[in-house]
């Protein structure tokens, strides 16, 4: 009776002296503490940029092309093109294009993509820094469900737009574009679905010869080219 | 002697496997359960008692039985209800955490017993643990508002902002996007930061305090409408109500009104209406056997100003109301 109770009570202190040395972690846990130590946006924006986003250029849609959609049809503009993350009225598209510049301004180029060469129909930005998330929505690459919070998603295009400033505006506006001169880009826009309701997409004058009000597709560019004469 | 060595092993495995056993076994909700929780951080803010009234209302309309639990902002409130919710099998629980992080562990012990979670427009910071997390896109609606607030400050002035409550996601989220934009005019200037807890009466004697500092100040962005409201106030009190902008993020019905009569310049517009009743329908979604959700669904928010206003209404637009 007596070496019962000895073993049941050394049984019983072995058991908590286990057990308070081991404990159980969720392994997906443990990943998602390690990403959000070593999550780092800089270097995600970079491999984007660099590896990810030169590879769906191609898929780019013609901003003149777009523009008319826009004008006629929106939905099928949002259907074919449009991009968002969740839930919005506010779709991204990635685009490509030429056009003339129509006027150079602190922030950005007017530029007429579309016949009569001198009426704008998109504003280039080029100022000193590019706000919001049209060029990682556009691209569609960027998946908010990856990450355990949506600030490190946030994060991804605030670098991305530093890239955009310092490898893309900088060096262009280097060069001195002008008035007059054809500029080429790729680039990323965020247009609402019913932006269309009170004012088109682009200046063109009416049939009686007077101008009517207009909205500008503002870009934000990705590649940027001065085409020769 | 080895005999016993045997005996003592066998003894010790025996009892681990019970001791663990015990740990990781808890009740598991019934199958047919028709209840539904809804956990709100605060019902002390008529934004949130939006948030949860319309997650009730709709969980009730799908045919269950919903029971609002308010955690006022307290994450061992927070806790309570949890284990009440896990006790009382609970089919599904629709959830505005209190905190991103200290929220997680409630999160995961629903789980843990079969109860899946689905938040609604405050995230917790995991993408594995909820079933579904609705949100509300405040980096992008505050953007928008800085861009606003840089067009109507004129790219000049001074001006203070109000934080939220600090260990929230939202708040962080707000402030950062507002300075992606507006830091980068350097003749803007912030003169206070200050957090008054997404609180109004707290906004008041905040901004009243910076107030006396800061007789110069041209305009102030709140991190929510509770603290528009509160900032407003103070503003009022101190005889400067017309020469200071307020800014708010919500859009709670008296910001919305309050912008109508040309005492608030822009909101951002969240739409607690419609983010309650996706995370009812997810729920619903989830007890009739779905399980692919997207884990965390952006829901934009909009800017609305004194020249859009006619398109909004408190807590939405004025088209699907």
């Amino acid at each position: 009776m007596k070496k019962a109770l000895k073993y049941t009570a050394a049984v019983a202190i072995a058991a908590l002296l286990l057990y308070s040395g081991i404990y159980f972690e969720d392994l997906s846990q443990v990943r998602q503490l390690r990403q959000q130590k070593t999550f780092d946006p800089s270097s995600y924006a970079r491999d984007f940029w660099d590896n990810q986003l030169a590879g769906i250029l191609d898929k780019a849609v013609d901003v003149e092309e777009l523009i008319e959609l826009f004008n006629t049809n929106m939905a099928e503009a949002v259907k074919r093109y449009g991009k968002a993350p969740g839930v919005s009225r506010v779709y991204a598209y990635l685009v490509t294009g030429e056009g003339q510049i129509v006027a150079v301004g602190e922030d950005g180029l007017l530029v007429s993509v579309r016949d009569p060469a001198d009426n704008p129909d998109a504003f280039v930005t080029t100022g000193l820094y590019v706000p919001g998330n049209a060029v990682r929505d556009a691209s569609g690459l960027v998946d908010v469900s990856k990450f355990s919070d949506t600030m490190k998603f946030n994060e991804i295009s605030r670098e991305i737009n530093k890239i955009v400033v310092e490898e893309v505006i900088r060096p262009f506006m280097n060069r001195g574009p002008k008035v007059g001169v054809t500029v080429k880009f790729y680039g990323a826009t965020q247009v609402a679905q019913d932006a269309t309701e009170e004012h088109f997409f682009g200046e063109l004058l009416s049939n009686d010869g007077t101008e009517k009000e207009f909205q500008l597709v503002t870009i934000v560019p990705i590649r940027l080219e001065l085409k020769e004469p | 002697m080895i005999k016993r060595l045997f005996l003592l092993a066998v003894g010790v495995s025996a009892a681990m496997l019970l001791l663990v056993s015990c740990k990781q076994k808890q009740s598991q909700p019934e199958q047919s359960s028709r209840k539904i929780a809804v956990v709100i951080s605060t019902l002390n803010n008529p934004w949130f008692v939006v948030l949860g009234n319309t997650a009730k209302e709709r969980a009730e309309q799908l045919g269950y039985q919903a029971v609002i639990f308010d955690s006022q902002n307290d994450t061992a409130k927070e806790l309570d209800h949890f284990e009440s919710i896990i006790a009382g099998g609970y089919a599904a629980i629709l959830f505005n955490p209190t905190d991103a992080d200290a929220s997680i562990q409630n999160v995961r012990r629903a789980k843990a017993v079969g109860i899946p979670t689905f938040c609604i427009d405050r995230e917790i910071n995991a993408n594995d643990v909820a079933a579904a997390q609705v949100l509300s896109d405040n980096y992008s609606g505050a953007v928008e508002i800085g861009q606003y607030f840089v067009k109507k400050m004129n790219k000049k002035g001074k001006y203070v902002e109000l934080l939220g409550i600090l260990g929230d996601n939202n708040t962080w989220n707000r402030s950062k996007g507002f300075h992606s934009v507006v830091d980068n005019y350097q003749q803007l200037e912030m003169v206070a930061q200050e957090t008054a807890l997404f609180d109004r009466t707290k906004a008041e004697e905040v901004l009243g305090t910076i107030l006396q500092a800061h007789k110069d100040v041209d305009a102030v962005f709140c991190g929510n409408d509770a603290m528009a409201m509160g900032a407003y106030r103070a503003l009022v009190a101190a005889g400067k109500a017309d020469s200071v902008l307020v800014f708010g993020f919500d859009g709670a019905k008296d910001v919305i009104d309050s912008i109508r009569d040309g005492k608030i310049a822009a909101t951002g517009m969240q739409f607690p209406k419609r983010m309650a009743r996706m995370a009812a329908e997810q729920a619903d979604e989830y007890i009739k056997g779905k399980r692919d959700f997207e884990q965390k669904v952006p829901v934009a928010v909009e800017l609305v100003t004194q020249e859009n206003i006619a398109k909004y209404t408190a807590y939405g637009r004025e088209s699907e109301q």
